[in-house]
């Protein structure tokens, strides 16, 4: 319980080191015409434990995305998408609620609330922050077809990485 | 200090969110160089509209002294028509520049407050004594005749409104010259009665009624409605001719009151029958 810090300062580095080093090249070239990007780093936003503090939660999803931004030189796009999705995580939450209610003390990870529950919840947050990135990243209303397709595009392949991880590591926190 | 620090319990993620969020996007608008051109983009739009919405508010604003300067202009015009002059010419071949002397000279005034629904109706204009507005003045709109200023202070006026039951108009029939008085029956604000047209006299509906200068407070030739319905009267030598207002007295706002220079003369003469 009280390795929670180390847990996620850990999963912080490792996320961030594979959005960089693996699937920013892999993405490279797929972005214009495949509308392909994919982005795991919300994954560190969305298996922070239940009793997080909002403000530690959006603190740190504010240094993921501007160092995620430091290595896509798009300075505050990554981070503006990050703190959405970590303010608007309890709702989600709070839909999927199960019936006997959270322990505040768990993460909501896959080992802990199942595979259908983790799959719906990652689901959600993820076409959050994608929505969200790429509409920032456009900028403008005005591309609202080309935000649209490609968060369509990502959504799938990143929900894939999200998955792979988790069938690997398979955290209880 | 405490309760800034429960401020911040309650609302911390709420404020925490929205500061992190103005920093991210300063930093988007600032360092990449697309999303700052669109956002530089907008915010010109954005000015622009603001301008306009301001530009068209001053306006709005303006309109006033505009209502001002287009009656003190059109004052000017009324003056120059011929039937606001004394004419001097007397068997003279042709009219010369000065023959025509000024007669009728105008005030621009706005009504500040109108009725016409009581059978004695009356206005209130923001203009008095002050701007040479006197009692028995004639007042009229760009429509036609509104009344006669009956009381008048410093700065406003009272005016018997043609929808009044005591109000009498001198008035004739265009192209014709029978002439009878226009009354107000207390019904229908639109319509007035002319009266004391003969049963003889030739005109029918459609026809339009003007003033005639007869009584030297309006100008002749002022358009006051159409005949709408003629009514022979059994036993009466007289027509009942109903008119159709030209003028709205519903929606009347700016008016001008009727100054005659020449009044002073026929009060003299009046004065001279009386005695």
């Amino acid at each position: 319980m009280n390795n929670a810090i180390p847990i996620n300062i850990i999963r912080f580095l490792g996320l961030l080191t594979l959005q960089v080093l693996v699937l920013k090249p892999i993405s490279y070239g797929w972005d214009g015409p495949f509308f392909i990007n994919f982005i795991v780093y919300p994954l560190f936003i969305i298996l922070l434990p239940l009793r997080t503090p909002m403000p530690a939660a959006l603190l740190s999803a504010f240094a993921m995305g501007i160092l995620v931004d430091l290595a896509y030189d798009s300075w505050g796009v990554h981070a503006a998408a990050s703190v959405l999705t970590a303010y608007l995580r309890p709702w989600p939450l709070k839909w999927l609620q199960p019936r006997e209610g959270y322990n505040v003390n768990h993460s909501p990870t896959r080992k802990r609330m199942g595979m259908q529950w983790f799959l719906g919840y990652a689901s959600i947050m993820m076409s959050f922050h994608l929505f969200a990135y790429f509409s920032l990243d456009a900028f403008s209303p005005y591309f609202i077809k080309s935000i649209l397709l490609k968060t369509a595009f990502s959504f799938p392949l990143s929900m894939i990485f999200v998955l792979i991880i988790m069938y690997i590591f398979n955290p209880e926190d | 200090m405490r309760g800034l620090l429960q401020l911040f319990a309650a609302y911390g993620g709420g404020l925490l969110f929205v500061l992190l969020e103005a920093i991210s996007i300063t930093l988007i608008v600032q360092y990449n160089q697309r999303q700052g051109e669109i956002a530089s983009n907008s915010m010109g739009l954005f000015t622009a509209y603001i301008d306009n919405t301001s530009d068209w508010l001053t306006d709005y604003l303006g309109l006033k002294n505009e209502v001002i300067k287009l009656q003190s202009k059109n004052i000017k015009l009324l003056e120059q028509l011929d039937n606001a002059r004394y004419s001097n010419a007397v068997f003279r071949d042709s009219i010369k520049e000065d023959s025509l002397k000024q007669m009728y000279t105008f005030i621009g005034a706005n009504v500040i407050s109108n009725s016409i629904l009581s059978s004695n109706n009356s206005l209130r204009l923001d203009r008095g004594s002050r701007q040479g507005v006197r009692p028995n003045m004639g007042v009229i709109s760009d429509g036609g005749i509104v009344g006669i200023v009956r009381n008048t202070t410093e700065h406003f006026s009272q005016v018997m409104s043609v929808l009044h039951s005591q109000a009498r108009i001198n008035a004739s029939i265009r192209n014709s010259s029978y002439f009878g008085t226009l009354t107000w029956d207390g019904k229908d604000p639109r319509y007035m009665q002319l009266n004391a047209i003969p049963r003889y006299a030739e005109f029918k509906v459609g026809d339009i009624i003007e003033s005639n200068g007869f009584s030297q407070i309006f100008p002749s030739g002022i358009v006051l409605g159409v005949i709408s319905h003629i009514e022979e009267v059994p036993g009466n030598n007289f027509l009942k001719i109903q008119v159709e207002l030209a003028n709205d007295m519903a929606k009347v706002r700016y008016v001008y009151v009727v100054n005659n220079l020449m009044r002073y003369e026929h009060d003299e003469l009046d004065k001279a029958t009386d005695e």
